[in-house]
């Protein structure tokens, strides 16, 4: 579903990325976990067509996405970046909902002026996801009216409304508090049970641990280790691995 | 009210805001549209049947009135041949001129010989008792001109036990008689006075300014002695029982004036000065027809000028506020998203507008581009001058607008699939207006002052109207606090629009 195949990156002289390849599976979850800096955002806003990168290649769902190291991408470019788009879905560390819009019309702003739905069907869909996150309540009201953990909810149903192929993730609770992270949490949770392809950039190791069907170690720009949960959590091969879960989980 | 309310009431601010706007622009354009009514026609049915116009003045020796033009002495130029001309292409018919010795151009009129004299006849009472004076067309002034080595003389004061020649009939003569002790000599030919102070047979010559502008100025022998003395008005001179002609007359005259074709006449033959300004006060209220009467008129009897100076300010302000909002707009789409070469143009346009003055824009568009073929009329440089400049400050505050959205709206808006373009329509506009809007209002205010620039290009708005009234009036205390109620009226309910936008948007944003 997603390849990522010797990817390089830098950041002016510093290099991020020096030949990183993965792969996602239909139907998988995977799990980014990895010190602050080493690259989890970057590589999934690459995967998005948010950020440039120098070599290597990008697909997703069979689209091919080159090395555009431009500001201006040609319009062939510009095209193939969105219908990439199109199969993913992209959630925020900062919501980045729509403030001048209510959340109905978050949701069905993208159904309506880029798949060009009806308004009334993308109004009758956009009410049956908000039945989903149980805010079907507040769909009159706007972004600034409701709690963090509503907005990313929000968040993520503006970005199924589009029916995505795959998820991407972006820290999505980190700015939030435990409270309204798990009801965040229980929704992703949920979308991984019905088989949405995931990518999930999170600190969050117990639900690493019981919702990824594979974890990715990040450092430095760098994949050193991956596998499944319980043995990346129980028995990790790298020593520095093992060092980031103990700083982090000691944390807790 | 909760702040996600803002977005909403902000349009109803907006909806009230263009309903009071609405109103203003009503007004302005009833009362431009109000003004002039057509008298009944009676001599002009006349003139119409004739197919042309027939004018007395005297051609001989008549410069810069009506003379010969040297280069092709069938042709009769001047600016009274201007003028004449101006007048019949407003009454749809050509003008002739009648030949007539200046002496006897009344009898002549009184005798029937042509519709109307026009030849420098100043207003005068012992005039008034014969024939029908129009609104006045020019405001002369004597000038004093001496030989350019005479030290002694240096106004009329100095003029005691000198020779002093003027024309028959005028007005100067009338003064230097006046005097007492002065040998005045007289003359019935303008060009032989000058020349006989040139030789020393005179040692002054009082004439009529545009007399001595033609004459004497460009003579390198004599120079003017003093400012201009006396003051006076030419005015056509019509038998007594044509009042529909002279009604016709008087708002051809107004026209002439409100659209600066006058200006042009009088400043293509050098004869154009700020005097000209009190003119104005005799086209809005045709009845007055002397400045004494003017002064003591009631004050209310100036308000209907204002309030259509008003409605031109409003007119002018509203429509240009439109086109630099939507210029600035586009300057700054340009700027942002449009990438080389069209950036830096939009960058150079905002960089020059802002780093120079209106008035130099204003002067340029108006006065300079005539210069390569470009001719604007008034209303439409001042549209596109205030415009053009203030899309420049705008295209500046959208921009600002733009850069303090977060670019995690645009990030959003891209991951679902929408292009750049429906996402600075759809997501960042919005909100980036939402931002500028106070800064927009501020402007609005700026531009409803500034708009009192456009007096320079012949565009007669509130100030301008206060500007003429007052030098007509000398009533610069009671008409300029009328007038600055009037601006006041019109800002004060934007400024307090202005100042509720900006808590609004403070309270959004916390
Ligand atoms: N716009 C940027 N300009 C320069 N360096 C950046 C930029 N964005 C990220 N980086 C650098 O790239 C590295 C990876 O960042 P990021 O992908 O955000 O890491 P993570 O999400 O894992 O915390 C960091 O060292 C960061 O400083
Ligand atoms: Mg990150």
């Amino acid at each position: 579903m997603i390849t990522v195949r010797g990817l390089h990156k830098s950041y002016g002289v510093a290099p991020l990325f020096e030949g990183l390849s993965f792969q996602v599976e239909r139907g998988e979850a995977v799990v980014l976990i990895g010190p602050s800096g080493s690259g989890k955002s970057t590589i999934l806003r690459c995967i998005n067509g948010l950020e440039t990168f120098d070599r290597g290649e990008i697909t997703v769902a069979g689209i091919e996405l080159h090395s555009i190291n431009t500001k201006r991408p040609s319009r062939e470019d510009a095209e193939r970046i969105r219908k990439v788009r199109l199969k993913l879905g992209m959630v925020f560390q900062q919501f980045n909902l729509f403030p001048h819009m209510t959340v109905l019309q978050n949701v069905t702003e993208a159904p309506v002026r880029v798949l060009g739905m009806g308004r009334t069907d993308a109004e009758a869909e956009a009410r049956g996801f908000l039945r989903q996150i149980n805010l079907e309540g507040k769909a009159d009201s706007y972004p600034a009216q409701l709690s963090g953990g509503e907005q990313q909810r929000v968040a993520i149903a503006r970005a199924l409304a589009m029916r995505p192929e795959a998820m991407l993730f972006d820290e999505p609770t980190s700015s939030l508090d435990p409270e309204m992270a798990g009801e965040v949490l229980s929704v992703i949770r949920r979308l991984v049970a019905e088989g949405m392809t995931t990518m999930i950039a999170t600190h969050e190791m117990g639900f690493a641990r019981e919702a990824a069907g594979r974890v990715i170690v990040f450092d430095k720009g760098a994949i050193i280790e991956t596998g499944p949960p319980s043995q990346i959590f129980t028995s990790p091969k790298v020593p520095r691995t093992r060092e980031f879960l103990n700083r982090v989980l000691g944390r807790f | 009210m909760t702040p996600c309310g803002g977005f909403v009431y902000l349009k109803t601010i907006m909806g009230r805001f263009l309903k009071f706007l609405s109103l203003l622009i009503g007004i302005g354009v009833i009362i431009y549209v109000a003004a002039p009514h057509k008298p009944k026609e009676g001599a002009l049915e006349k003139i119409r049947k004739r197919g042309y116009l027939l004018w007395g003045a005297d051609a001989e020796g008549g410069a810069p009135y009506v003379f010969p033009d040297p280069e092709n002495p069938s042709k009769l130029i001047g600016f009274e041949v201007d003028l004449a001309n101006a007048i019949a292409g407003e009454l749809g018919v050509k003008a002739v001129q009648s030949q007539n010795a200046w002496d006897s151009l009344i009898p002549a009129l009184e005798r029937g010989d042509f519709d109307f004299a026009m030849n420098g006849i100043e207003i005068t009472r012992k005039r008034k008792e014969r024939v029908l004076f129009s609104a006045p067309y020019y405001v002369y002034t004597e000038q004093l001109v001496v030989r350019r080595d005479d030290a002694a003389i240096k106004s009329v004061a100095d003029l005691k036990g000198k020779k002093a020649g003027t024309l028959s009939g005028t007005v100067a003569q009338d003064i230097l008689m006046g005097m007492g002790g002065v040998k005045v000599k007289i003359y019935s030919g303008q060009v032989e006075p000058y020349q006989d102070l040139a030789i020393g047979r005179l040692d002054a010559v009082l004439m009529d300014l545009p007399i001595a502008a033609y004459y004497a100025k460009p003579d390198p022998r004599l120079k003017y002695a003093g400012p201009p003395v006396g003051e006076g008005l030419y005015a056509i001179a019509l038998r007594k029982n044509d009042t529909q002609l002279k009604k016709r007359l008087d708002e051809i005259l107004a026209k002439l004036y409100r659209t600066g074709e006058l200006q042009r006449i009088y400043e293509k033959w050098g004869l154009w000065n700020s005097k000209q300004d009190k003119l104005a006060a005799f086209f809005k209220n045709p009845g007055t027809e002397t400045l004494d009467e003017s002064r003591s008129a009631p004050i209310k009897n100036f308000f209907p000028m204002l309030l259509k100076g008003a409605g031109v300010t409003v007119l002018i302000s509203v429509s240009s506020m439109a086109l630099a909002i939507t210029l600035g707009l586009m300057l700054t789409m340009l700027r942002l998203y449009a990438g080389p070469p069209f950036d830096w143009l939009a960058t150079g346009y905002i960089e020059v507008y802002r780093g120079t003055p209106l008035l130099i824009q204003l002067y340029i568009l108006y006065y300079g581009l005539p210069n390569i073929g470009i001719s604007l009329n008034p209303v439409m440089a001042a549209f596109l001058g205030l415009g053009m400049n203030y899309a420049a400050y705008e295209s500046e505050l959208y921009r600002a607008g733009i850069n303090a959205v977060p670019y995690g709206q645009m990030e959003a808006a891209l991951s679902l699939g929408m292009t750049r373009g429906l996402a600075v329509k759809r997501v960042i506009l919005p909100q980036a207006v939402k931002i500028a809007l106070p800064g927009i209002t501020n402007d609005f205010i700026a531009l409803f002052k500034d708009s009192s620039l456009v007096s320079v290009i012949a565009m007669v708005e509130l100030t301008k109207t206060y500007s003429m009234l007052a030098a007509s009036t000398l009533r610069f205390f009671q008409l300029g606090i009328i007038t600055a109620l009037l601006y006041f009226c019109m800002s004060y309910p934007l400024s307090l629009l202005a100042r509720r936008l900006e808590k609004r948007l403070k309270k959004d944003r916390r």
